[in-house]
């Protein structure tokens, strides 16, 4: 066997390899890009869920965008306020909200809500309220077919035993896609300090709430006058909690007779 | 007059996503909107067209008079290596929304066997092109594979509006749709 047959293929890969690296070492030299410092640090501050709430594609994006100045860490709400504030730090900003929230479902119905008819389309709940509002015979109701569990990225909504949404707070990361995603905007952000949070969304008087809903708000009213710290008021049939004034006694939660109001 | 039938030969006849199935990974990769996928053609092209004239160049000067032509497979994957990384340099520097776009299927086109394939066509001896015929063969498959690319993207980009059953919305619809899109060019068969 000729040694040469051997070593001239090697030679040459060898030598085609020296030439190549060479011109691509001297290329990414001359065209070298400078990627900015402050976006690398800010995407590690992030939540990294990359849930895409903020509107951008993941959290990499929403740290370009915020160095450039187009996007605002408020429309983040999955990163934490520590984080936040390192990151106002490194932008030079002051304006974010410093609220912690988490995310509830307004809504006690379910099975304990009667129906208006029967439906037999897509259960996704965009679908079902695109006819005539919804089957539920409560127009704020839950229709209870997951579109907010299917929009989570973090699994934490679901469906529950009541055919109810739920959010399971531990997975949560306040993201807000279900909250938008809600055809019904039952699903609401409340200060992750509540200690009560008022479980219906349905604003009519009590007699047609009572027809059609046996764990819906009657608006009686008996939560605002229990309420040692005047916390509650009354709005358009529906008690409203004021969060400053909430001590969390939960005096209201004992009283309210559908067990509409619900401790955390 | 054999320019033109290359041509139209890489062009429809022979088009490399639709009728010979091969670079099926950035088609259906980066087939979701019309900008992408035009930016993602162009780069092929550019890649197909330079890596078409070095590899020919290789093969005939270096590889063949030194009857070396059993590792053209291995050398002409080092030139369109390189040239995808050139590609990559360059897009990087002067058009970053394109390289955000294109993401991980840049580095991609270094195993897009469409590359690799109008490389290896290029040197069949019984095809007997010159290195012009070779260069124009891999502009114009670069222009077939933009053309499969962007007539894809069209299509799906009307898919993702329209009333898919659910249990083909996605990919499926998009499986589907290439493979009505390769019988219709199966229509030019037999023109060349």
């Amino acid at each position: 066997m000729n040694l040469l047959n051997v070593l001239l293929p090697a030679i040459i890969l060898i030598s085609l390899a020296i030439i190549f690296s060479a011109i691509l070492a001297v290329l990414s030299e001359k065209l070298a890009v400078k990627e900015n410092e402050k976006i690398k640090e800010i995407q590690s501050l992030l939540s990294g869920a990359n849930c895409g709430a903020c509107g951008y594609a993941g959290c990499k994006s929403f740290a370009e965008a915020l160095v450039s100045g187009k996007a605002d860490i408020n429309t983040c709400n999955a990163t934490s306020i520590e984080n936040k504030k390192k990151i106002a730090e490194i932008l030079n900003i002051t304006s974010f909200s410093t609220n912690e929230t988490i995310a509830v479902v307004a809504c006690n119905g379910g099975n304990n809500t009667e129906n208006k008819f029967d439906y037999q389309g897509f259960t996704d709940c965009k679908s079902a309220a695109l006819v005539s509002g919804g089957y539920k015979a409560c127009a704020y109701g839950c229709l209870g077919g997951g579109t907010c569990a299917n929009v989570c990225n973090s699994d934490a909504a679901s469906i529950n035993c009541q055919n109810i949404g739920e959010i399971n707070r531990s997975l949560c990361v306040k993201c807000g896609l279900c909250v938008n995603a809600c055809p019904k905007r039952i699903i609401k952000f409340i200060p992750a300090s509540a200690k009560v949070y008022v479980k219906c969304s349905n604003h009519n008087k009590g007699a047609a709430v009572k027809n059609i809903c046996s764990k819906g708000c009657i608006a009686c009213g008996l939560c605002a006058k229990i309420c040692p710290e005047n916390a509650v008021t009354l709005i358009d049939n529906l008690p409203e909690i004021d969060y400053t004034k909430c001590v969390g006694c939960g005096l209201c939660a004992q009283k309210c007779p559908t067990e509409v109001i619900t401790q955390l | 007059m054999e320019y033109l039938i290359i041509i139209v030969s890489a062009v429809f006849v022979n088009n490399f996503v639709l009728s010979q199935i091969l670079g099926i990974c950035p088609f259906l990769g980066v087939s979701k909107k019309i900008d992408t996928s035009v930016g993602m053609g162009i780069a092929v092209t550019f890649v197909m067209g330079v890596a078409s004239v070095f590899t020919y160049a290789l093969n005939a000067y270096v590889l063949t008079p030194l009857n070396l032509e059993y590792i053209q497979t291995i050398v002409f994957i080092l030139v369109i290596a390189v040239l995808v990384q050139i590609a990559e340099i360059i897009i990087k520097r002067f058009s970053s929304t394109l390289y955000n776009a294109l993401g991980v299927y840049l580095p991609l086109i270094t195993t897009n066997c469409a590359v690799l394939g109008v490389a290896l066509i290029n040197v069949t001896p019984s095809l007997n092109y010159n290195l012009l015929s070779a260069f124009v063969n891999g502009v114009f498959s670069g222009v077939g594979f933009t053309l499969a690319l962007v007539l894809m993207a069209g299509i799906r980009e009307k898919t993702v509006t329209s009333d898919v059953p659910r249990a083909f919305r996605g990919f499926p619809i998009a499986l589907i749709t290439a493979g009505i899109m390769s019988m219709a060019f199966l229509a030019f068969s037999g023109m060349v």
